[in-house]
């Protein structure tokens, strides 16, 4: 993220005591919450009639985002016939090789989501924004199945504009708000019904009322079946795995992770029958994505040990001497002392990194609880 | 960023109050412009105007191009606005500031979108050729009110300018050159100008023309009104600034109307005196026998 | 697009229905965003904007290159005596009919935040705030028609939700003409408030004022039109902007009974003189 919003106006003595509360079995947070609690919410979906899909979540602190979809019919490349008789040998020439057809089909199909993040007070290419806008495609595209369902036939596809809009200043790191209302957006994104068959050139149905949604749900219940990713933002501190950390907590992270899941819905379909007895949830979390965010904690300022303060006489002589010869020997001493705030180097532990996925995707745990909130989201 | 020095705290005051007495600096009227003065260059659609210190330097030019597809029955016209760092040290190369996304705009709104060129005569085969005519502003001296100077400078050039001569036969485009047959002027529509007030005061009671680059400095708000000899507005742009009561603000549009017929007659004055001292010597009749010849070959 | 205008002058009602002088419904909001310092949110019949206020704070680091034209400042820099507004619109790419992108260099946009940073400085008492800066980032969500008004409405809202001293209300709102360029038809009518067809098809201008006077802050207008009618638009579009005053006052004071009743704000800290009835 940009240094300029990142950057957090705390002390290393104020640093120190975060790091050691959140470091405590359990973790005490400054906001009382529990480890796993996110902050409250509030969302509504379908607040612009002008598009095809919009969704708008506030968080408790105020973050409010709101995203629209809006698709476009496109003609797909590659296929650039409007006589018969090209169709015809475009068609031979893709039986022939049929799997490099397919192959080819899901390269191209990257372009047909076009997403942009827009954050007040900073460029469209901050470096920032374009890695927010990053992420929330790449879990998007991970999800293999989402451009197959903007296929309209062989010949044309739909082409979605996601545009995520953050209203409010960016408070803390935007991901998971953004994300939140990306995934409200979608499922409640509606095309229109296709009336023409087959291959021939697409017209729809005029009725709104009739147009399928992007994500299936169920004809009766009208219960969402499918669902589109959702990125959590997770960090660990000490030993402990905190969810959904503030712009304060972020600021002593020893880790931060952005961890895209799906729902897979196909698997659920077939294990239903085995997992009604025995689950009360029948998901089938599965990891889209992984990225690291780099915690601005990296950037804070190391506090110094008494020991190592030319204020207190004993240690005066030894010290000056040492710092004036190298300036990384006041960090290294600094290291060993107790409750001295120290900004963390080097990476994350493999079974730290473990951890905190295994957390995330445990059944019952926390991307279970989010994807339950979500669903109490009316949609319709 | 350097900056442009500001007028000290005496200086504002002095200006201030002079004009409070109806008194400008250089011993203008409140409603007087500052000597405006043409030069054409040697080829055509060159123009330089000054205006007081303000020199402002157009350049127009024409190449053929396939016209955009959502437009292919429309030429492309352009102008671009460019502020050196000659001007002040306070412009930077490709670093627009706000005055200049301004300025560029205004030119926009005044000359491209009122329609003064017609952009479908600049079309010559529908979707695939068409000219685009691109007009250059360079600001070489920036003494206040560049936007009347630069739009006087662009309607000049664009109509000082010649075009190359086509011809269709058979579905073949020729481009003559300018020995082969004379060059052809735009087809042009109609003539805007800008007109640019300055508000000063408190309650922007006092309305100057023309303001001085010291003038714009302590001014409280700017009202830039283009017209042309008809009385039709093309623009207005009154963009913040001290707020002005409704009423004067329609006095100030009708002397904006007398100062653009002004302007529109002293440049059809200087546009005749060019095309006379360009025909001395017969150079229009020696090339016409030429063309007459052409077809021959 | 061609709009049928020619039923006009049969029943001299407007393609949505409307009379000549009638505004479109406004719905406005303040207070609608609890992170910021001020924020609003404002429909004028299918513009939806939302305007959030944060400052007057410290200066930011300057944004070097964007700092010139992408903040649009008005006033002058963080070391005058004034507060810097810097305005920023966000056009979002769903707002219109037909997705088009803009990006932060579009020059129309630029103009937009400049002009509006110019017109709240001129009614905003910057200069109580020396040294900072007041942020005002917009987000169109829809668009049809008066966006420039719309936007200046709900900047002065946000204004007055973030509680930053200013003369009083800055209104704006759009005034055309019924018949178009070409017609040159000296009995055209003038109309309040253009929507977006009757903007694509009619000369007009957007106009906004100071409080209930008749002093015109901005004045845009970028169409071709006989200066004749000038005057009967100008005159109706101020007309508007006092009635859009109206409105807005009335949503300003709902807001604040509101906050009295829920005792967010003490009876007797200054708003104890402001007409509650």
């Amino acid at each position: 993220m940009a240094q300029q919003q990142q950057h957090v106006l705390l002390s290393p003595a104020e640093l120190a005591y975060l790091h050691s509360s959140l470091s405590l079995t359990p973790p005490i947070r400054p906001d009382g919450r529990s480890a796993t609690q996110f902050r409250p919410l509030s969302a509504e979906t379908g607040i612009l009639p002008g598009t095809n899909g919009s969704a708008r979540v506030c968080f408790a602190d105020g973050t409010e985002a709101i995203v629209g979809v809006k698709a476009e019919i496109e003609r797909t490349k590659r296929r650039w016939d409007d006589d018969g008789v090209y169709r015809e040998n475009a068609q031979q020439h893709q039986e022939q090789e049929g799997e490099g057809k397919e192959g080819e089909g899901q390269e191209g199909s990257g372009d047909w989501v076009e997403l942009t993040v827009e954050i007040p007070g900073l460029r469209d290419d901050d470096s920032g924004t374009a890695f927010l806008g990053r992420m929330l495609g790449e879990a998007l595209l991970a999800d293999g199945g989402f451009v197959g369902r903007l296929r309209v036939n062989r010949r044309f596809h739909w082409k979605v504009f996601l545009d995520i809009l953050l209203i409010s200043p960016p408070l803390s790191y935007p991901l998971p708000l953004l994300s939140l209302t990306t995934h409200l957006a979608l499922l409640a994104t509606r095309l229109p019904k296709l009336k023409s068959e087959g291959d021939e050139d697409p017209f729809f149905d005029d009725d709104w009322a009739a147009a399928r949604y992007l994500y299936a749900r169920d004809p009766v219940t009208k219960k969402v079946v499918e669902r589109p990713p959702v990125t959590l933002l997770v960090m660990a501190v000490g030993g402990n795995i905190i969810f959904d950390p503030s712009k304060e907590e972020l600021a002593v992270a020893d880790v931060a992770l952005a961890v895209s899941i799906g729902d897979d819905a196909t698997a659920t379909k077939t294990k239903e029958d085995e997992m009604e007895v025995d689950s009360s949830s029948g998901r089938n979390l599965k990891l889209l994505s992984i990225r690291t965010v780099d915690p601005p904690s990296r950037l804070t300022p190391p506090g110094v040990a008494n020991a190592a303060n030319s204020a207190y006489g004993h240690a005066q002589v030894v010290n000056t001497a040492a710092t004036q010869k190298m300036p990384e020997a006041r960090q290294t001493e600094s290291e060993a002392v107790e409750g001295v705030w120290k900004p963390p180097r080097g990476g994350a532990k493999a079974s730290v990194m473990g951890a905190l996925v295994q957390k995330v995707l445990v059944k019952g745990g926390v991307a279970d609880e989010v994807l339950d909130a979500l669903e109490g989201v009316d949609t319709s | 960023m350097p900056r442009e020095a500001e007028p000290s705290l005496n200086e504002k005051q002095f200006v201030l109050q002079a004009l409070q007495d109806s008194i400008r600096l250089d011993g203008r009227e409140l409603e007087q412009y500052r000597p405006l003065e043409l030069t054409f260059g040697d080829q055509y659609g060159v123009a330089d105007v000054t205006l007081g210190k303000t020199r402002v330097l157009a350049k127009a030019s024409a190449e053929l191009t396939v016209p955009y597809a959502d437009r292919p029955l429309d030429g492309i016209f352009n102008i671009a606005t460019e502020l050196s760092p000659m001007t002040s040290p306070a412009f930077e190369v490709n670093r627009p500031t706000e005055t200049e996304v301004l300025i560029s705009r205004l030119l926009e709104k005044t000359v491209r979108r009122s329609g003064a060129l017609d952009t479908e005569s600049l079309c010559l085969v529908a979707g695939q050729k068409c000219w685009s005519i691109r007009v250059d502003v360079h600001v070489l001296s920036h003494d206040g009110n560049l936007i009347d100077a630069a739009c006087f400078a662009v309607v000049a050039a664009l109509r000082h300018f010649r075009k190359p001569d086509t011809s269709m036969e058979g579905g073949v485009l020729t481009v003559y050159t300018p020995a082969e047959r004379e060059p052809v002027p735009l087809s042009w529509l109609h003539s805007p100008f800008c007109v640019t007030w300055s508000f000063f005061g408190e309650d922007g009671d006092i309305a100057v023309l023309d303001a001085t680059w010291m003038e714009e400095q302590v001014s409280s708000g700017s009202c830039t009104i283009s017209l042309n000899k008809h009385g039709e507005i093309c623009q207005i742009a009154k963009l913040g600034g001290v707020p002005v009561e409704a009423v004067s603000l329609l006095q100030c549009t009708n002397v904006a109307l007398i100062k653009a017929k002004d302007m529109s007659s002293k440049l059809d004055r200087w546009l005749t005196e060019d095309a006379k001292r360009r025909d001395k010597g017969g150079l229009l009749a020696e090339l016409s026998a030429e063309n007459d010849r052409v077809p021959d070959i | 697009m061609p709009l049928d205008t020619s039923t006009y002058g049969l029943a001299l009602l407007r393609v949505d229905g409307r009379r000549w002088n009638e505004l479109r419904r406004i719905h406005a909001q303040i207070r609608t965003q609890a992170a910021a310092d001020g924020s609003s949110y404002l429909e004028m019949g299918h513009t939806k904007v939302m305007c959030v206020v944060t400052g007057p704070s410290e200066p930011g680091p300057r944004r070097g290159a964007a700092g010139g034209a992408a903040g649009g400042g008005g006033g002058a820099g963080g070391q005058s005596k004034d507060a810097e507004v810097v305005v920023n619109i966000v056009i979002a790419g769903f707002s219109s009919v037909d997705r088009k992108r803009r990006g932060r260099g579009d020059k129309r946009t630029l103009e937009m935040q400049s002009t509006l940073a110019n017109t709240l400085a001129a009614t905003l008492h910057t200069h109580l705030f020396p040294h900072s800066q007041i942020n005002i980032s917009l987000h169109v969500l829809s668009q049809d028609g008066s966006l420039l008004a719309a936007l200046i409405n709900a900047a002065t809202l946000a204004c007055v939700d973030a509680g930053i001293p200013m003369t009083d209300y800055v209104t704006a709102c759009t005034a055309g003409s019924t018949s178009t360029y070409a017609a040159n038809d000296e009995g055209a009518d003038p109309l309040l408030d253009l929507n977006h067809q009757e903007e694509q098809e009619l000369p007009g201008l957007t106009v906004a004022t100071l409080g209930d006077s008749d002093r015109v802050v901005a004045l845009v207008c970028e169409s071709r039109v006989q200066i004749s009618r000038l005057e009967g638009m100008l005159a109706v579009g101020v007309d508007g902007c006092k009635q859009v005053r109206e409105i807005l006052d009335q949503v300003i004071k709902a807001q604040g009974q509101k906050m009295i009743l829920e005792g967010t704000v003490d009876k007797g800290t200054g708003l104890n003189d402001m007409d509650l009835d």
